[in-house]
């Protein structure tokens, strides 16, 4: 279908939608927090703009009352799970709101031993999709706003949850925009390639917005922070910058959920769900590995297996 | 009589000052984005968006040289940069709440320590700021002292009128320079109406007031409630244009390298690292603690000014929706 035809259709996920999660959002969360069953609840509370959303860790039900799902929900509330934030939550069972990208990255994360199913309380969500940056709007989910992720998404429906909130509405199916680019970059000739990753990186001012809100960039020591001596030049210049970009897509790859949250956090709007893609693309091919909602106890790049393809090895 | 400069003449003066060999800085399409980028003639100037980053770095590059070394002979040799050869710059078409921000770091760069880098680039520009005529529910300029109007920190201001042209208010000598020396692109006459400014939906916090109460709120459960959630990214810091922490680094080998300054944030948990391994600032809120305090007291205390201009950068960028006009509001009902 083309680009045109798409846009007359809209993506058509009327209000209602949100409005249902939310409610179904808000009385599992008091109840679970009124039972004692967990401790807290990590959600989404409205932002003082209408197009945003912010994570809160919840503690009382007065709070669980006031939890939302809107298309502004993108944060990956994974990440508060781990020891990169370790200190803010408290102890005990701990519920958390998931859309299905979000529990890959749990599911990757129980994988890596970082969090363990049974101090969670998953609260998943049927989701529809949220918005792709935080613009101003008026914070409806429209063809435009649309993160790229959701255009493409195979996790609509969350499994292996607690809870699951609300009803998947009709969903048109959209253009999938960066499996196009991603197609386009690909078919590149290698020098004209590398000119683009070039260009791109050239961005990057080491902000590390795609390191911090990563859920699997939870080391205590980033290799890309070490100067004693240094390991990657921390100066915002081709030669750091290429090399932090390549240590970040191969410390992710077979690990990355696919939340995008890296692209999405990006000031300089460096395209880098694209790598990651690549990467998984990769990563299926060598080892028949994809990133999905089931823990797998070792990720392929932690196991070592005689029939391993080593093509690669040259 | 207010001097009229017209867009057209505007953009011929960007040429004009191109041939001059003077850097031309302003804001640029970049893909995406809108930057202050070099401008190598008038046509690539875009009026009417807001610059995904501040003007800051022209004055405090993201990253720059201060010197290099390298043996020679078996002898270090230490080379520093020609700061000399920095040109003579104009900032062109910086909204007040970019235009605003030089005269507030002054201060801390011509402090206990003449950083003569910004200095340098300080002394050898003019800047050339416009009046805001739109604006989003992150602006909170008006709320902190500034203006869609503010000719702060312009050299010359320009004030859109509604018949597409611009009333020229030269506010320093340097603004008046820039004017004289190109005579014939400005004419004497009467102003059109302005066009109709932004008008940035925030009331005004009273400074003072926060500022008294963080005098006394070092310790506050405040700080958990908003900043357990941030992620200590650079983003906020590197966006604002009145951040100015930088990093200074050696790269390269001992035998040849570079010593390099670059932007740094206190988000960021090795910020505050000692070698020790002790760090003060051992959890994020108390970091993003130190984003409001530096802004809003500590500065103040120093300098007698404030840290931001309300720009609203950092709200749209921060990735986990931490708001900081929200937050200085909150502050206000606080302190009474
Ligand atoms: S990718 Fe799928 S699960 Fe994730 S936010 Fe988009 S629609 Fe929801
Ligand atoms: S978020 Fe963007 S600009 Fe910041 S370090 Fe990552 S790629 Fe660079
Ligand atoms: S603190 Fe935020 S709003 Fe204030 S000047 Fe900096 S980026 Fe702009």
């Amino acid at each position: 279908m083309n680009a045109k035809a798409q846009k007359a259709k809209g993506c058509g996920i009327e209000p209602a939608y949100y409005d249902a999660v939310t409610q179904a959002i808000r009385s599992e969360a008091v109840k679970v927090l009124k039972e004692g069953a967990v401790s807290a609840v990590i959600g989404y509370l409205p932002g003082r703009r209408k197009s945003a959303a912010v994570p809160a860790v919840v503690t009382t039900e007065e709070e669980a009352g006031r939890l939302i799902f809107s298309p502004a929900c993108v944060n990956n509330l994974s990440l508060y799970l781990t020891k990169a934030k370790k200190g803010i939550l408290p102890g005990g069972k701990i519920g958390i709101v998931a859309k299905g990208c979000d529990l890959r990255a749990l599911a990757g994360l129980m994988g890596e031993s970082q969090i363990k199913r049974d101090d969670l309380f998953i609260i998943g969500i049927n989701c529809a999709g949220v918005q792709g940056a935080v613009a101003a709007g008026n914070g409806q989910l429209t063809e435009a706003s649309i993160a790229k992720k959701c255009r493409e998404c195979t996790a609509h429906t969350p499994e292996g949850v607690d809870f699951v909130a609300g009803t998947l509405p009709h969903l048109d199916g959209l253009t999938p925009l960066e499996a196009e680019e991603l197609a386009r970059i690909e078919a590149m000739p290698q020098a004209e390639r590398w000119a683009y990753w070039k260009e791109q990186f050239s961005r990057c001012i080491r902000c590390m917005a795609c390191r911090q809100v990563c859920p699997f960039c939870y080391c205590e020591q980033c290799l890309c922070d070490k100067n004693r001596p240094q390991a990657v030049e921390s100066s915002p210049r081709p030669a750091g910058n290429t090399a932090w970009h390549i240590v970040r897509a191969m410390h992710l790859a077979g690990r990355c959920a696919g939340c995008a949250e890296c692209e999405r956090s990006c000031p300089m709007d460096i395209p880098l769900n694209l790598l990651n893609r690549r990467m998984a693309q990769e990563l299926k091919e060598l080892y028949d590995y994809e990133a999905s909602m089931a823990p797998q106890e070792k990720g392929p790049l932690n196991q070592y297996k005689e029939d391993d393809d080593q093509s690669f090895i040259k | 009589m207010p001097q009229i400069i017209t867009e057209a003449n505007l953009r011929s003066l960007i040429d004009s000052l191109v041939k001059e060999s003077k850097l031309v800085v302003g804001p640029k399409e970049a893909g995406s984005m809108v930057l202050y980028q070099p401008l190598s003639n008038g046509a690539d100037l875009k009026l009417g968006a807001l610059p995904r980053r501040s003007s800051k770095e022209l004055f405090f590059p993201i990253c720059e040289d201060i010197l290099t070394f390298g043996k020679e002979d078996g002898v270090t040799k230490v080379k520093d940069v020609d700061r000399a050869s920095f040109p003579d710059a104009v900032l062109i078409g910086a909204l007040p709440c970019d235009a605003g921000s030089p005269s507030i770091l002054d201060a801390v760069f011509s402090w206990d320590y003449n950083d003569d880098f910004y200095l340098e680039r300080r002394k050898k520009s003019t800047i050339v700021g416009i009046a805001c005529t739109s604006c989003d529910d992150a602006c909170f300029c008006t709320a902190v002292g500034y203006a869609p109007d503010s000719p702060a920190g312009s050299d010359l201001f320009l004030t859109p009128l509604k018949d597409g042209s611009y009333a020229c208010n030269a506010v320093t000598e340097k603004g008046e320079k820039l004017v004289s020396a190109h005579g014939s692109l400005f004419k004497e006459g009467a102003a059109a109406d302005a066009a109709p400014l932004a008008a940035p939906d925030t009331a005004k916090l009273d400074l003072a007031k926060i500022k008294e109460w963080l005098n006394t709120h070092f310790e506050d459960p405040l700080w958990q409630s908003i900043a357990d959630v941030c992620l200590g990214c650079g983003a906020c810091a590197f966006i604002c244009p009145a951040c100015h922490c930088f990093d200074i680094n050696d790269e390269g080998t001992p035998d040849h390298g570079t010593r390099r300054k670059h932007w740094d944030a206190c988000g960021f948990g090795k910020f505050t690292n000692h070698a020790s391994g002790h760090n003060p600032r051992d959890i994020q809120n108390k970091r993003y603690r130190n984003r409001i305090m530096h802004k809003f007291k500590y500065y103040d205390d120093k300098f007698g000014k404030t840290l931001c201009t309300g720009c609203g950068r950092c709200i749209r960028a921060c990735p986990v929706g931490i708001d900081i006009g929200d937050i200085l509001n909150k502050i206000n009902v606080q302190a009474g």
